[in-house]
């Protein structure tokens, strides 16, 4: 522990010096003072039976709030709480309203298992201070960490009848309804909790976390009664996102009054939503943020969330040029990747072209061939390939080994370089595994048909992607499963549900031995259940496990077989 | 009930149960399934509800006690084999000859193939509403896939025990005081409610209160065991039951639920000649302590008393001699982690002196599993809530067994749904 040697060293220097200027009395306590910085360099280094005399003789200085707590550690160190018992009483004596040592005497007792003794001094506190709280608070705290929420809801309710209020004892009794499943009762209590500590909000989450689905809903409306409090909504997103649940955690904040504390309550939810890819709400919490105040900050957060979850329309109308008032370096830092991306996106890359050239003087130049890449990805979405491999012929060799050029590759047909160039790309994204997959089955090094299937899935053209897929199955045998397995995919997310069924039921009869076989079963029964054909998911899902019994994907059938079974309906 | 109290009595019933096994190992000729129960075996639990319903379906079932953890041999049917793939349990082929020398195995080891007969039918005690704990046996027998009967009050007032050859109780407090929750719950909706409908039951089916009519409920549980019934109880059925039936006319509940305290002279009048498993026991004169009797080894809710958990060791029996204690404690474990329940475990010094111990805690004054025979039936408690949630506290999500398809605990429980199907085999006077 060096640094505390070097802060207790520099203490007792500067006491050293002090000790100098001060009368003999005041010299003898400054000494008493010393032999707890002692005490405490022979705690750190372990060394606690030295340190046990030390920490004694420090109990009658001004530091013996300190040295007992000191004592009490080293003590437990060494097994020998019980010696602790007399000093603090004697303390307790000389200094009954001091609550540190009624404290540490509960404590003492309490962890001695003296029950009998315990209930006394309880009593002596209660009878030298009869309006205080602290007793039972500490008393209850106590059992709450032992585990013994019975007891510590006994003393609680104790005090409710000495006291005739539990308010300030809030904390207490949430903590003691949710140890014994009071959950309903324990959100009461968090929630009035929250009302003088706003602090506790995560360790209200913490707590209410293993509420029963069951009791969930009666939860959420006892922290979303009126009135409406920042604190306890904020413990309940917190709750929410625990639950697995952010969207719902998005509704507890929604609806705050605009103003700083709500704000900052947004943005911080917003942060955990970016965090969790959740672009959707974070773009809601950020747009309700920018309610409150408008900074660039917050502005440039939203458009990106926009951009994200798929609206660059809105990006580009959330985060506008004006914000950053003609300062040219925000633009060209903060504001120019996003607007290139969103135009990008739009189909625009003219503009986004035309917008890089104004900013480019002040753009480094890996800063310049991102957005170049950028450009020429909004060009590949225009379906000008010419275009686009022109802008990144222009940003030089850089270019043409970019993820990019991987992906022009790949849309022009040309799998040998694709292969290449997308293995060593540094991007990630469930587009860039499927094509991994693709190109790692196919021999070939060139498939026009696979190069048009992905620029079709680039331009947001599902139908024609699958369509094109479909087609490139015909002419690729050793990915034929995978190619139809994808083309049924992309169908179904689309809501084609016919046309997804005819390409399994294909891959089923014709592809039946190939790994996407068990996949394609699996994805038709979950459609099934979907659309609440628990039977007929039921019946693909036997199929399933009793064919490819040992697909990976057996474990997976089974828990959903399990879970749809239970849900068909008895025969009548 | 098609299992004999003969059968359960040693010595005679194993007599009877090698005569069968000679019978099959002389007729068998058809390949057959092993299910093994050893650590071979992938889902232990769905095991139970293939052999289940096997024999539910008419085919042949052996059950190999102490053979690879207490193995089943099926008939070998398209259908088991379907069921099996379904569910992931693993099974092994046997021709003819592996067969044989398998019982070849069997004859000369302390293991033995005792025949399942008939699917007993089952019937769960357990209220119509929701409550805010599990129940391991509903879990169980759900997660198996082995169909029972929810039954209550109502129906056993009515005298529907009698359809029924397997009865369980689980958290249930036969003393009719809610498990004295009062204590701890008494403002939680829940305990409002549960405690508004057990009051109007009550008074519907003519009692002046819960504990009146809770006592004629254990009475009448009593009863089915006595004409042969196969009790098995877990958690706090199995204390509060016979604090029930000992207590038949004797005040042992406190006033918060019958308005008059207990009869402080209960302990003297109770009538433990009448009960299962206990005697002399010590009731809980105190209204404010969360317990009912000394019986509970482990006093959870009581901060004073309570013991920590530790493990439960199962009792080795002659699979020859001893079938039904045998059966009871087939495993692939054995030694076993112990888990808290309302009642956890039996105090050794309460225990009547003809109850079988199943599983113990070394060095502990108390057990775990124990049996007997009463009349014409037999009973076993299982102390304990959920063997795989060993804290398992109101309000926790009940577990999900998809979790725990080996669980060691959860065996024990079906181990008692299949043991009553074992056949029963006519004496020689």
């Amino acid at each position: 522990m060096p640094a505390i040697r070097i802060r207790s060293a520099w203490l007792i220097g500067a006491i050293g010096l002090c000790v100098a200027r001060v009368a003999p009395a005041a010299a003898q306590a400054q000494a008493d003072t010393m032999s707890f910085y002692k005490a405490l360099d022979l705690e750190a280094s372990g060394k606690y039976k030295e340190a046990v005399p030390l920490f004694r003789s420090a109990l009658h200085t001004s530091a013996a709030v300190n040295a007992l707590l000191g004592l009490e550690r080293v003590y437990a160190e060494l097994g020998w709480s019980d010696s602790l018992i007399a000093p603090v009483a004697a303390l307790i004596a000389d200094n009954p309203r001091e609550e540190t040592y009624r404290t540490v005497q509960l404590r003492t007792l309490e962890s001695l298992g003296r029950d009998v003794d315990v209930q006394k001094v309880i009593a002596a506190w209660v009878h030298d201070m009869p309006t205080s709280v602290s007793p039972y608070r500490e008393y209850a705290r106590l059992l709450l960490q032992k585990n013994r929420a019975t007891a510590a809801d006994s003393v609680l309710a104790k005090a409710k009848e000495v006291l005739g209020t539990t308010k300030d004892l809030q904390l207490e009794i949430a903590q003691a309804r949710a140890a014994q499943g009071q959950w309903i009762e324990s959100a009461k209590a968090w929630r009035q909790a929250l009302l003088t500590a706003d602090y506790l909000e995560q360790a209200a989450a913490y707590a209410l976390a293993p509420t029963p689905s069951s009791a969930r809903a009666q939860i959420r409306e006892v922290f979303l009664a009126p009135p409406v409090e920042v604190p306890s909504r904020r413990a309940l997103a917190d709750l929410e996102a625990t639950w697995g649940s952010p969207a719902d955690g998005w509704n507890a904040l929604k609806d705050l009054p605009v103003d700083s504390a709500s704000a900052e309550a947004w943005s911080e939810f917003a942060r955990r939503a970016e965090a969790e890819d959740r672009w959707t709400i974070a773009r809601e919490a950020l747009e309700s943020a920018l309610r409150f105040k408008h900074t660039s900050e917050i502005a440039i957060r939203a458009g990106t969330a926009a951009m994200n979850g798929g609206d660059p329309a809105a990006a580009l109308r959330l985060a506008p040029l004006s914000d950053a008032h003609g300062d040219s370096a925000l633009i060209a830092k903060a504001y120019l990747p996003l607007h290139a991306r969103a135009l990008a996106a739009l189909g625009r890359p003219s503009e986004a072209e035309r917008l890089v050239a104004v900013y480019d003087r002040l753009l480094t130049p890996a800063a310049h061939n991102s957005l170049v890449r950028t450009i020429a990805w909004g060009w590949v979405r225009t379906g000008d390939m010419t275009r686009a491999r022109a802008a990144l012929s222009a940003t030089g060799a850089d270019g043409d080994s970019s993820d990019a050029a991987g992906w022009l590759a790949l849309y022009e047909g040309n799998l040998k370089t694709a292969r290449g160039l997308l293995r060593g790309g540094t991007e990630s994204s469930p587009e860039l595994a499927l094509a991994l997959g693709l190109v790692a089955r196919i021999k070939a090094d060139t498939a026009p048909a696979i190069g048009k299937a992905f620029l079709a899935l680039a331009k947001g053209d599902s139908i024609g992607a699958a369509t094109q897929f479909v087609a490139a199955a015909d002419k690729q045998p050793t990915a034929r499963s995978l190619l139809l397995s994808t083309a049924a995919q992309i169908d179904a997310s689309g809501g084609r549900e016919a046309e997804a069924v005819a390409i399994w039921q294909r891959i089923l009869t014709q592809e039946k031995d190939s790994p996407e076989a068990p996949q394609a079963e699996l994805e038709w029964a979950r459609l099934l259940k979907r659309k609440k054909d628990s039977a007929g998911a039921a019946s693909h899902l036997e199929h399933m496990i009793l064919t490819y019994p040992s697909s990976a994907l057996v474990p997976q059938a089974r828990r959903e077989l399990e879970l749809v079974k239970s849900s068909i309906p008895p025969a009548v | 009930m098609m299992f004999s109290s003969a059968f359960s009595n040693g010595r005679r019933g194993a007599v009877a149960i090698f005569a069968a096994t000679v019978f099959i190992a002389a007729t068998a000729k058809a390949q057959r399934l092993l299910v093994p129960m050893d650590d071979a075996q992938q889902n232990h639990l769905k095991a139970y509800g293939l052999t289940y319903n096997a024999i539910k379906a008419g085919a042949s079932a052996e059950w190999l006690l102490n053979y690879r953890g207490g193995s089943f041999l099926l008939a070998d049917t398209p259908e088991l084999r379907r069921q099996a793939g379904l569910a992931g349990i693993t099974i092994e082929a046997l021709d003819n000859g592996k067969v044989s020398a398998l019982r070849a195995e069997i004859a000369g080891a302390n293991m033995e193939a005792v025949p399942l007969e008939k699917a007993p039918k089952v019937a769960v005690y357990t209220p119509p509403d929701a409550l805010p704990w599990d129940d391991a046996v509903t879990i169980a027998l759900k997660y198996a896939g082995i169909e029972y009967t929810p039954i209550y009050d109502d129906e056993v007032e009515k005298g529907d025990l009698s359809k029924y050859d397997w009865l369980h109780l689980h958290h249930e407090d036969f003393t009719g005081q809610l498990n004295k929750f009062y204590l701890s719950y008494r403002d939680a909706p829940w305990f409002i409610d549960l405690l508004q409908k057990n009051t109007a039951a009550a008074k519907r089916l003519g009692y002046a209160n819960m504990p009146g009519l809770k006592k004629d409920v254990a009475e009448k549980i009593r009863e089915f065991v006595e004409r042969g019934g196969f009790l098995f109880a877990m958690c706090g059925a199995t204390e509060t039951l016979e604090l029930a039936i000992a207590g038949r006319n004797v005040d042992i509940a406190q006033s918060f639920i019958d308005g008059t305290p207990m009869d402080p002279d209960a302990d003297r009048k109770m009538e433990w000649k009448r009960t299962f498993a206990f005697q002399d026991v010590h009731l809980e004169q105190s209204p404010f302590v969360n317990s009912m009797s000394d019986i509970d080894g482990h006093q959870v809710n009581v901060a004073g008393r309570r013991q920590p958990l530790g493990t439960f060791t199962l009792f080795n029996f002659s699979a020859k001699f001893d079938p039904v204690p045998s059966m009871l404690v087939q495993d692939h474990r054995g030694v076993i982690n112990d888990f808290f329940g309302v009642t956890t475990s039996f105090t050794k010094s309460v225990l009547k002196p003809g109850v079988t111990v199943l599983a113990n805690e070394e060095g502990a004054p108390w057990v775990k599993y124990i049996h007997g025979d009463y009349g014409k039936g037999t009973w076993t408690y299982y102390g304990g809530h959920d063997p795989e949630d060993p804290q398992h506290a109101i309000g926790n999500p009940p577990t999900d067994l998809s979790l725990f398809k080996n669980s060691p605990g959860y065996r024990l429980i079906l181990n008692n749904v299949l043991f009553p199907a074992a056949k029963k085999k006519p004496l020689k006077t």
